[in-house]
């Protein structure tokens, strides 16, 4: 191995390396809009050294760098370039010491696209685990009694996941011999193999896959979390940590061909199906927006398998705009939530919002178009990644996973829709809508999310042409 | 082409500009952003339907909205026949109403709010007409709806204006889940979704079947009823017609142009645009026939013994749209377009005209406490009483033309149900003018019955107000004249007109049927007119001695044969108790716990010492996750 073959690395490296430097700049000096500004320098130059990456790259047998993993490590380092922006007005005055904060962020993002890039069951967990570690501290940030509740849950619950995770991940290596997802199949289709042990091995490689995804029936820490974590951090959660294991799920089975497993796809579609229930079910019922928005994310990810269990050009094209759509959406909900917060605790009950039209009607704006694309309305980015699951799914005739998806699409249409009308009703008596005057940054960055989700509604064909480059060389 | 941008741009544009500028600098101008612009989408619409006069139809696309692999969808438009009445047909009225609206609801805190939703909505509906593909369509179907609902609900701080919006838009999802599987059928059948490209290849999905939960169903039938469900939902056709009536909790000019000349006809508008498919199935061109007929005898007799002024023009809607279903069913599209557009007219004349006498009344709605009122509002009398006059279907006036041109047809074409639906269309004509005027009677005539404070109060409404009116009913008489049967001297122009898209059914019958099918409903008008005008204009308490006399039922139709009743006992009711006792059943861990209690003592202890922690969740969470893994390796293994 030469230098040469770990130049397509130089992303991650750079992330790697900006996470060091912050670490040894708070040893001398603290300040954080010196560590706040060295992040997002780190992020951007790693996103421009994407570029830099010619072709496919396969470093060592753990981790490809293809235009697929590409495109997911710049849609996660674009997700945590706007968390940070967010976070950096909302930690100031919450504790101190805020500094540290950038570095797990760091961390994270690199677990995160490690997962992206990852061919290897070794790189897979390496790359969790980095994710993980780093979220546990980051969910407990602001150490007020719900942050540390959720920290402490989440982390016993995800080491309970791990656990399943390797568990299967060694039963998978001592029937077929190999933990690069390439070998795999081969040596499935090799002589002499206990189907029992190969099958019982993928479904708790699901089991653990799905705890990070959280969805049904291991997405019972969501809500807890979600509404436990400082906004930025759920932001984070909803969207950097998810994107990249769906990222590795989609890369993982499609190499594997889960297609030729009847009954893995069937437990596949069983978990979207129950997905979508759940979390659209729920949350009808919650009167908490960051709740609301856990569960909706439950279902969100239900309707992304259905796209996922489908099979041609599609899926892939599919999952990966609806994702994007996901993230901006995700990304701008949590961020009007962080902008609203005050000290005391976050803006996340629902009455907080009541007649947030009246004295900020940007705000709700914004809001009222991330709340329509989650809903699928026309004109969002999410009603045309909604279409590509239908179509995906419709063209592969998974008729019931399509028919539940329209049904559930009606039943969330209702609980965003109420948020919306509470946004333009007569405003009621909160006092987070007594906060001063709101940070230009995260204004900017919210307004940007806004025309992006807009544009993508509109005119999506550039994305649509990128992803099928993408798709392309995969 | 591209000057038409203008027509559905224009009203958005306005939108933008209000709900931006509309609280801090427009405020009480808001008006004038959103009449000129919808004046300026009817200036332009009107040279429109002038190209289209001379045989110059478009169809464009603007640019590619989706694509994947050889499928595309564009945002484009299309403006033909059908396209053009559509056009004239909302712009026309959208104005009126805009300007109407200046008047109603001045001083209304929510103004400039108001006239952006109004914009909103006269763009998705244009939108809607204008869409060359079903995609688009099916942006402008939800987005109407959305309008809609929230300008039903825009008295906000009326529980029932909300609860009203919330009803409609839940009743509507029913529907929409059947349009939206339908628009995936065609988008599979076809491989596009574009119109022109589907309605010329529908003939090769004749005698197709498809395997629907089992049975082997005909394509072209399965497509046409799945599409018409949307049709249903949206027109207010029974069964899900009970959203209309309780959307009357909007504003006044809200009902007269959303609910009653243009949203609630796009389920008629689609019916029509999408003949070729129906015209291939007889069997849902008779469900069409048969459910507009049903409805339109159903929402007439309703509308009979009704007290609120708004309901029973609501129910009215409900039964004129049945009218148009009635037409499509029959297979007379031309004619069922031909009463969309004269009943837009005198509808919105006759949800104005309410609005009139609200506003002199304060905001009453019950008829019992009216009367007399014609000597203060001399214009809003006149107005009214020729949209009555219309809607009875008294010769010569829009309202007779479109109605005996659907019942002509009804009875002279080929269709196995039109006879029927002929007598049952002669029946609701009768209906249709008794409850009109018994309305006219008990508004306008005999003594004022409300109180002292509301006599002293009475006033005929402003300019602005009644200057849309007398323009509504020049199109209340007038609209129908292009349309004027060759029977009596005219040219049949409308259907020929439409002929292009919707094609032309002929009757088969003689002149002596045609003239007697005329003059069986022109009697029925008559007659209905007359028999109101026995009872309410007589002193005495005829009406009181009919009711008394068959009690059973008047209760009956007063409480809108209980169909609400019924839904909130078989839908509404099980669907909460299920949300309430299972799924938080579920969600509180109560069913869990059951489970986690029963495991042995070892987890027990486990749990115990993670309740420790917190709030003793967790251990729940982790035996989910546990009982979840079981269940899919378990799944996996044994499928």
């Amino acid at each position: 191995m030469t230098l040469n073959d770990l130049a397509p690395l130089i992303p991650l490296m750079v992330i790697a390396v900006s996470s060091v430097i912050i670490m040894l700049g708070i040893a001398f000096y603290r300040s954080r809009a010196f560590s706040g500004l060295l992040t997002l320098a780190g992020i951007a130059v790693a996103f421009i050294t994407l570029f830099g990456v010619q072709g496919t790259r396969q470093v060592t047998s753990l981790l490809i760098l293809d235009d697929y993993a590409l495109f997911y490590i710049g849609l996660i380092l674009a997700a945590s370039f706007v968390v940070a922006l967010l976070s950096s007005d909302y930690l100031e005055g919450r504790r101190e010491n805020i500094e540290e904060f950038y570095i797990l962020l760091l961390l994270s993002t690199l677990g995160s696209s490690v997962l992206a890039a990852s061919t290897h069951f070794v790189s897979f967990f390496i790359g969790l685990e980095i994710l993980s570690v780093s979220l546990y501290a980051l969910i407990a940030y602001t150490r007020n009694e719900l942050n540390i509740e959720a920290g402490v849950k989440y982390l016993v619950l995800a080491a309970a996941s791990s656990a399943f995770l390797l568990f299967g991940i060694a039963l998978l290596y001592g029937e077929t011999g190999t933990m690069e997802f390439s070998r795999m199949s081969s040596g499935i289709s090799a002589q002499g193999i206990n189907k029992g042990m190969l099958l019982t091995g993928f479904a708790l490689v699901l089991t653990g896959v799905g705890f990070k995804l959280a969805v049904a029936p291991f997405h019972m820490w969501t809500p807890d979390v979600y509404e436990g974590a400082p906004a930025p951090v759920t932001a984070f959660v909803a969207t950097v940590s998810k994107g990249g294991v769906f990222a590795l799920l989609l890369r993982y089975f499609i190499q594997v061909d889960m297609h030729a497993y009847p009954s893995l796809f069937g437990a596949v579609a069983f978990i979207a199906v129950a997905s979508m229930f759940a979390g659209n079910l729920l949350a009808l019922l919650q009167k908490n927006i960051k709740r609301i928005l856990a569960y909706s994310s439950i279902a969100h990810l239900g309707y992304l398998l259905v796209a996922f269990l489908a099979g041609g050009v599609m899926r892939v094209t599919a999952v990966t705009f609806y994702l994007v759509a996901y993230f901006i959406t995700t990304l701008g909900a949590f961020g009007v939530v962080t902008m609203l917060s005050g000290k005391e605790r976050d803006a996340d009950a629902v009455e907080d919002y009541q007649g947030l039209f009246r004295h900020r009607p940007w705000l709700a704006l914004i809001f009222s178009a991330m709340l329509f694309s989650l809903a699928g309305i026309p004109l969002t980015a999410g009603f045309i990644g909604k279409f590509y699951i239908v179509a995906a799914g419709a063209g592969s005739a998974l008729w019931l996973l399509v028919i539940m998806l329209v049904i559930n699409s009606a039943i969330g249409l209702y609980y965003y829709l109420r948020i919306i009308v509470v946004l333009y009703a007569q405003p009621g008596h909160s006092e987070v809508s007594a906060v001063s005057s709101l940070p230009l940054t995260g204004s900017l960055v919210l307004v940007l999310l806004t025309v992006l989700l807009l544009w993508l509604g509109v005119y999506p064909e550039p994305l649509i042409e990128m992803i099928h480059r993408m798709t392309m060389r995969f | 082409m591209d000057s038409y941008l203008l027509i559905p741009f224009l009203p958005l544009a306005a939108f933008f500009i209000n709900i931006i500028f509309g609280r801090t600098l427009i405020k009480d101008k808001a008006h004038w952003v959103s009449i000129l612009a919808v004046f300026g989408s009817w200036v332009v619409s009107m040279m429109a339907v002038a190209e289209v006069l001379q045989g110059k139809t478009v169809n464009a696309d603007l640019y590619t909205w989706i694509t994947s692999g050889g499928f595309k969808v564009s945002v484009g438009f299309l403006i033909d026949q059908l396209t053009s009445v559509m056009l004239v047909v909302v712009t026309t009225c959208s104005t009126l109403i805009h300007i109407y609206s200046a008047g109603y609801m001045h001083g209304d805190k929510g103004y400039y709010r108001f006239f952006s939703y109004l914009s909103l909505f006269t763009f998705s509906m244009l939108m809607l007409v204008t869409a060359n593909n079903f995609l688009q369509l099916y942006f402008g179907w939800e987005a109407v709806g959305l309008c809609s609902y929230f300008l039903i609900g825009f008295w906000y701080e009326k529980k029932s204006a909300s609860d009203a919006g919330k009803k409609a838009f839940i009743v509507n999802r029913f529907g929409d889940f059947g349009f939206g599987i339908g628009v995936i059928m065609i988008f599979l059948t076809f491989g596009t979704l574009h119109y022109i490209p589907i309605f010329g290849a529908v003939n090769g999905m004749v005698g197709q079947t498809v395997d629907f939960l089992g049975m082997q169903v005909d394509l072209p039938t399965l497509i046409a009823l799945l599409l018409f469900c949307g049709a249903v939902g949206k027109s207010a056709q029974i069964p899900l017609h009970v959203w209309l009536p309780d959307a009357m909790e909007g504003p006044t000019p809200v009902s007269a142009l959303i609910h009653a000349a243009t949203m609630v006809t796009a389920g008629v508008f689609m019916v029509a645009r999408c003949n070729p498919i129906f015209s291939l199935s007889p069997v849902a061109m008779d469900v069409v026939a048969i459910v507009g007929a049903v409805t339109a005898l159903f929402a007439a007799t309703i509308g009979l013994v009704q007290n609120d002024i708004k309901r029973i023009i609501a129910y009215s809607t409900v039964s004129q749209l049945g009218y148009m279903f009635l037409a499509c069913g029959v297979g007379a599209y031309g004619a069922g377009i031909f009463h969309l557009y004269t009943h837009a007219f005198f509808k919105a004349l006759l949800f104005l005209c309410a609005g009139s006498v609200m506003h002199a009344m304060a905001g009453e709605l019950d008829l019992q406490k009216m009367g007399g009122l014609k000597k203060y509002m001399p214009w809003t009398y006149l107005t009214m009483f020729v949209a009555s006059l219309s809607i009875a279907g008294v010769p010569g006036l829009a309202g007779f033309f479109s109605k005996d041109e659907i019942l002509w047809l009804a009875y002279s074409g080929p269709s196995p149900v039109g006879k029927l639906v002929w007598a049952i269309g002669t029946i609701v004509a009768f209906l249709t003018a008794f409850y009109s005027f018994r309305l006219i009677f008990l508004t306008f005539h005999g003594k004022f019955r409300g109180s002292h404070e509301q006599e002293h109060h009475l006033h005929e409404s402003p300019k602005v107000m009644t200057i849309p009116l007398m323009i509504l009913c020049v199109g209340a008489i007038a609209s129908g004249w292009v349309g004027i049967p060759s029977l009596l001297g005219g040219g049949a122009h409308f259907t020929e007109f439409m002929k292009p898209v919707l094609g032309h059914l002929e009757g088969h019958g003689t002149h002596a049927e045609e003239w007697m099918v005329m003059a069986i409903s022109v009697v029925a008008g008559l007659s209905g007119i007359g028999l109101a005008a026995f009872v309410y204009l007589r002193e005495g308490d005829l009406a009181a001695t009919v009711t008394q006399k068959f009690r059973f039922v008047h209760q009956v139709l007063w409480n809108k044969y209980y169909v609400d009743e019924l839904y909130d006992f078989i839908i509404v009711r099980p669907t909460i108790w299920i949300a309430k006792n299972v799924i938080v059943g579920v969600t509180d861990g109560k069913i869990i716990e059951g489970i986690v209690n029963g495991v042995p003592e070892l987890i027990g202890r486990f749990s115990l010492w993670l309740r420790s922690i917190q709030t003793g969740m967790v251990h729940q969470y982790a035996a989910v996750m546990a009982i979840g893994a079981f269940v899919v390796i378990a799944m996996v293994l044994l499928w």
